[in-house]
């Protein structure tokens, strides 16, 4: 069997745009934004003589602006950020800027959609250091990180280290894959009972050793290359394997030395799919969606049940495929999954590395069963809402955690029978816990080492629970915290209504300081405190449209009441998790879909993961790339 | 197309050879034409420093800028009185080059950090991404002297660190975390992993200086494999797809290169006077900050000793560094968080503890290197190691008047023991060009640079 083969051509439903909710309620009109780029751009930005060749004349119609979509989404991003208009020109308030911002990106998407859903591209990637170690795991069957060694993975797109745009190999790399492999084989050969997964073949009366050992390239290249094989590929690795017999090596060491060959071979390191010759999109084939499957589910390989489903041509069929994920997410591998996206999502992983709570005042973090307590209730946590299905809002606010006993007298809560390993316990009315907000780790990332900090936990929420980051400062100005000037104030919330006063930092502080004063009332390390050096804990807090609220239990009914951009956010970030990659504007379409068949499913946390691998982005390939209308202009 | 960053002057140097391999291992296609041009140069001499010793280049990473009161000596040239802040170097200060008012233009405006992290080097813009288009537009200084001398030694340059890459993307400013987290970049798309568990730097410099010739071709052999499993495989691929295979097959051919230069060792040129002993072989990832910066920087010092590598470049930390360093006393904080210190005073004393605990480290590093002998000198005599940041204050972000010190005396090329001020805003290229010439790489030009630095060279 080819890689590849017997792929049916096949070429996506045009899927109906779905009216896509804005962010802004009131979205400008086409002679809104046009007299907003009036009044700021057309000053540069007009005629023969426009600034970056951006000429706002020719721009003079919707469709001449949906026309030129990349262009649009850098200018965009430019007056998102503040960039634009440049310093010391007027510029637009706050307001008006994100309403404008809020249609460009709008029309952009729901241009974008019209065409139906594109596939987007698949770059190639290698594996990631995370990856290559559960993969060295489940090949070898090893108990031992093979990939320890190598550098870890800086992050792209929606933040992952997966996202293939990210994924460079230095120098360094090579010496390691080199070692590693190496390593991992003699460790391998030594344990009975890894070495019963790839030593399947020993010379006998019968059997040559050349015999002997082709039956084990056999079997072990096609799980090394995720797909199936040709005699040739066989051929060429028992080369290695006959180049050590002539050089006198035993049989043990000859096998090891042919599949070293196989380990550091681009096509175990890569991910690579057989490429798509034909203009048009095609489902990729059963093995590459194993591949596909796996590393998203359980950042590894694909497993026996998955390679045989994909050899039947089974895998490709709609129930397969979610019956498969639901299998996959009660898998114990899973972790590897929750454990990845969740840290990286909420940036938890930075705990114990660049933030760490000052080992002075914060003893109790250094507590070894604490801090791993800490840093795994999370995770914990949103493996159980995947494998049970629970509600996706549970994130948002729930009735039971994952703790140990520690990590429960940590949190002021009752102690039942003595365990030191994480478990669900249920959480008793009043707790101060439940959802991401009310656990230690996600409470600790967003303070400083010595105190909290209402900023950097506001700023927090609106990252990576609401979607919708506030843009950077601008330049030249104090960061975030105590500006001065005039009478000293006293308490940390008198300095930031003060803060406030200055228009330009009430812009966004307004939005950003109140969400971080609802959680005042937890402590560095997430412990529940009525009262801070001797003062009484303020934890009120006034949204910019006047809603009010006081204390997490509160705040959380208010973020509640905004699940539709948290669900937006959830969605967005585990679509580019999934794809690896940076989302496109076409992508955008799929997470309006997807979201939209959450609102229909009560949230459910199989939906999402379902959805996702139902899309078109992740069964199918685009086709050869062709220049855009956009691209072939000069 | 972009230009390249820099050019290699024609005139009469020595400079090593450079095949084909290197070629391929070295940046992408935009650079292809300085290389033709270095391809044809003159025949293999060994870059040589006093009585016969290489030049070494270190460079020294800080994040987050320094007290701009406390940091520039009073008095110019050779007559000068150090600042609090570089009063460390009280024992070395004829051994060092303070430099002042060098900027990095191109590293204006972006955003506060990591443009100025991954542009320290290249003195380039990088482009604005949150990865799907990252390129810093250049190559750094390290790397176009690694790329031109690399071959003498078993590594061209260690990459070193202290935290591992940043996770994330800073979707507040719209930059990958990646640009934080590297200043060394072999080509505009190549950003170099650093090492940052000193027990596997030890392993590897020792493993390097110790080559087995039969281990070295068993493992050319399998390389081989790899190269030839790439080669057909590119063939197959879209030219997205390509760049990543090639990039896989440049590092596999430099590690080839490598291994065939050391099962060959009587082709080394320079044999190093000191052999690396197992002795000095540290444990892991200490868990004191202080203890892992000084178990890297001995790494910096025995690979330089042992002439396992003659470039290296260092990072106290990543871009925005929130390092505690609670640990020092009078300070309670974290390392970003106080270099915003608003002018107030008593962050501003904490800080300048911070930027002074950083070149105290520079200076232990230069210690141990003046007292590795060499020759009639000493390792440092022959070496050249910058200290800096890529930003002057920290409340500030900007890149004018950077703080920045040259150790070393470069084989006797650099005019060791002076407070050089130039005019405002000279391009800090003008350094690279000037370290690039006493490294025995020189270039014509360098990014924005406008020539050498005056008064650096002897």
């Amino acid at each position: 069997m080819s890689f590849g083969a017997g792929v049916t051509p096949f070429v996506p439903l045009l899927l109906a745009f779905a009216a896509m909710p804005s962010i802004a309620e009131e979205n400008f009109s086409f002679p809104e934004a046009q007299a907003v780029l009036k009044t700021y751009c057309s000053n540069c930005h007009a005629g023969k003589t426009a600034v970056a060749g951006f000429d706002l004349e020719k721009f003079g119609t919707m469709e001449s602006i949906l026309e030129a979509p990349r262009k649009w989404n850098r200018a965009l991003l430019r007056v998102r950020d503040g960039e634009m208009p440049p310093k010391g020109a007027p510029a637009p308030p706050m307001e008006q800027r994100e309403k404008f911002v809020a249609w460009i990106e709008h029309s952009l998407r729901t241009a974008a959609c019209a065409d139906g859903i594109s596939a987007g591209p698949a770059p190639i990637r290698r594996l990631n250091r995370n990856e290559y170690s559960a993969t060295m795991r489940d090949l070898l069957n090893i108990h031992f990180n093979a990939g320890q060694g190598l550098p870890a993975d800086g992050a792209g797109g929606e933040g992952f280290d997966n996202a293939a745009e990210t994924l460079f190999l230095s120098p360094i790399h090579a010496e390691k894959y080199l070692e590693a492999a190496k390593q991992a084989l003699d460790y391998g050969a030594k344990d009975p009972r890894s070495r019963a997964r790839f030593f399947i073949a020993e010379p006998n009366e019968n059997m040559s050793p050349e015999q002997a050992a082709r039956k084990i390239i056999e079997k072990f290249l096609p799980r090394a290359f995720r797909r199936p094989v040709s005699l040739e590929d066989v051929e060429r690795h028992l080369e290695l394997f006959r180049a050590a017999q002539t050089r006198g090596e035993t049989f043990n060491d000859s096998v090891l030395f042919a599949l070293q060959g196989i380990l550091i071979s681009p096509h175990f390191l890569f991910r690579l799919e057989e490429p798509n010759p034909s203009p048009e999109p095609r489902l990729v084939s059963g093995y590459a969606l194993a591949t596909r499957l796996a590393y998203f589910l359980w950042g590894s390989m694909p497993d026996d049940v998955l390679f045989d489903l994909a050899a039947q041509g089974k895998l490709r069929e709609p129930e397969t495929l979610t019956g498969q994920v639901v299998r996959m997410l009660k898998d114990a591998k899973a972790r590897e999954f929750a454990e990845s996206f969740v840290e990286q999502w909420l940036g938890t992983r930075e705990l114990g590395r660049d933030i760490k709570p000052d080992a002075k005042l914060f003893p109790e973090y250094y507590d070894a069963e604490i801090r791993s307590a800490m840093r795994y209730e999370p995770i914990l946590f949103f493996q159980e809402i995947l494998a049970q299905n629970h509600s996706l809002l549970n994130l948002l606010d729930s009735k039971f955690t994952i703790s140990n006993n520690k990590l429960q007298r940590h949190y002021g809560l009752e102690v039942g029978k003595l365990r030191q390993q994480p478990v669900r316990v249920e959480l008793p009315e009043g707790s101060h816990r439940g959802g991401l907000l009310g656990m230690a780790a996600v409470l600790a990332v967003s303070s400083y080492p010595q105190r909290t900090s209402p900023v950097l936990r506001g700023k927090w929420v609106l990252e990576a629970i609401l979607g919708t980051p506030p843009p950077p400062p601008p330049p030249n100005v104090p960061e975030l915290e105590e500006a001065h000037g005039g009478a000293v104030p006293k308490t940390l919330r008198e300095r930031l209504m003060q803060h406030r006063e200055n228009p330009t930092c009430a812009a966004c502080h307004n939005r950003i300081d109140p969400l971080g004063f609802g959680l005042e009332n937890y402590d560095v390390l997430g412990r529940w405190r009525t009262e801070d050096g001797g003062k009484p804990i303020d934890s009120k807090g006034e949204l910019p449209d006047g809603t009010m609220f006081e204390g997490p239990k509160e705040l959380k009914a208010v973020l509640l009441e905004r699940k539709d951009l948290f669900i937006r956010n959830l969605t967005a970030k585990m679509f580019g998790y999934a794809l690896g990659r940076g989302l496109t504007m076409e992508d955008y379409c799929t997470v309006e879909q997807v979201v939209g068949q959450l609102e229909k499913n009560e949230y459910s946390a199989h939906t999402l993961i379902q959805e996702i691998v139902l899309s078109v982005p992740f069964r199918y390939q685009a086709g050869m790339a062709r220049p855009t209308s956009e691209e072939k202009a000069p | 197309m972009t230009k390249p960053s820099f050019s290699i002057s024609r005139g009469p140097i020595s400079r090593g050879p450079i095949s084909r391999r290197t070629m391929l291992r070295g940046a992408g296609a935009t650079l292809a034409l300085p290389w033709l041009e270095a391809m044809a140069a003159a025949p293999a001499k060994t870059v040589s420093g006093q009585s016969g010793s290489p030049v070494r280049m270190a460079v020294l990473y800080m994040a987050n800028g320094v007290h701009p009161d406390k940091w520039t000596p009073t008095g110019q040239g050779r007559d000068f009185q150090l600042s609090p802040t570089l009063e460390p170097l009280q024992d070395l200060k004829d051994d060092v080059l303070v430099l002042t008012n060098l900027w990095n233009q191109a590293t204006k405006g972006g955003e506060g950090h990591y443009v100025k992290t991954s542009g320290f080097l290249t003195s380039t813009t990088v482009t604005k991404t949150l990865g799907v288009d990252i390129n810093c537009n250049g190559v750094s200084m390290d790397q176009v002297a690694a790329q031109r001398s690399g071959k003498q030694t078993p590594f061209a340059s260690l990459e070193l660190g202290i935290a591992p890459v940043s996770t994330g993307v800073d979707k507040n400013v719209g930059y990958t975390r990646v640009y934080g987290s590297h200043i060394a970049w072999s080509g505009p798309t190549s950003p170099l992993a650093r090492e940052i568990n000193p027990r596997l730097v030890f392993e590897r410099l020792f493993r390097a200086g110790r080559p087995q010739a039969d281990s070295a071709k068993q493992d050319m052999l399998l390389l081989d494999r790899v190269l030839d499993d790439a080669a057909q495989l590119r063939q197959r691929l879209g030219a997205a797809d390509r760049a990543r295979v090639d990039e896989y097959l440049s590092v596999v051919r430099s590690l080839e290169d490598r291994l065939e230069r050391a099962s060959r060792p009587e082709q080394s040129a320079w044999q190093p006077r000191v052999p690396l002993g197992a002795e000095a072989k540290p444990a892991g990832i200490p868990r004191e900050h202080a203890e892992h910066v000084r178990l890297m920087l001995d790494m910096i010092a025995v690979a330089f000793q042992t002439d396992t590598t003659r470039i290296c470049t260092f990072m106290f930390g990543n871009a925005v560094s929130n390092q505690n360093f609670s640990f020092l006393e009078g300070v309670k904080g974290g390392h970003h968080s106080l270099s915003h210190h608003q002018k107030d005073q008593d962050k501003l004393r904490q800080y300048q503890l911070i930027n002074r605990w950083h070149v105290e480290q520079y200076a232990y590093l230069l210690r141990k290197l003046r007292n590795m002998k060499e020759g009639e000198g000493s390792v440092l005599d022959n070496s050249m190691v910058l200290f800096g940041s890529g930003l002057r204050d920290g409340d500030r972000h900007s890149p004018h008047n950077l703080p920045l010190v040259l150790g070393g005396r470069g084989g006797g090329r650099i005019a060791a023991g002076q407070h050089l001020v130039y005019a405002e805003d000279t391009p800090m290229a003008n350094l690279h060009v000037s370290m690039l010439d006493a490294f025995g790489t020189p270039v014509e030009r360098f990014a924005d640079s406008t020539g050498s630095l005056t008064g650096v060279l002897v």
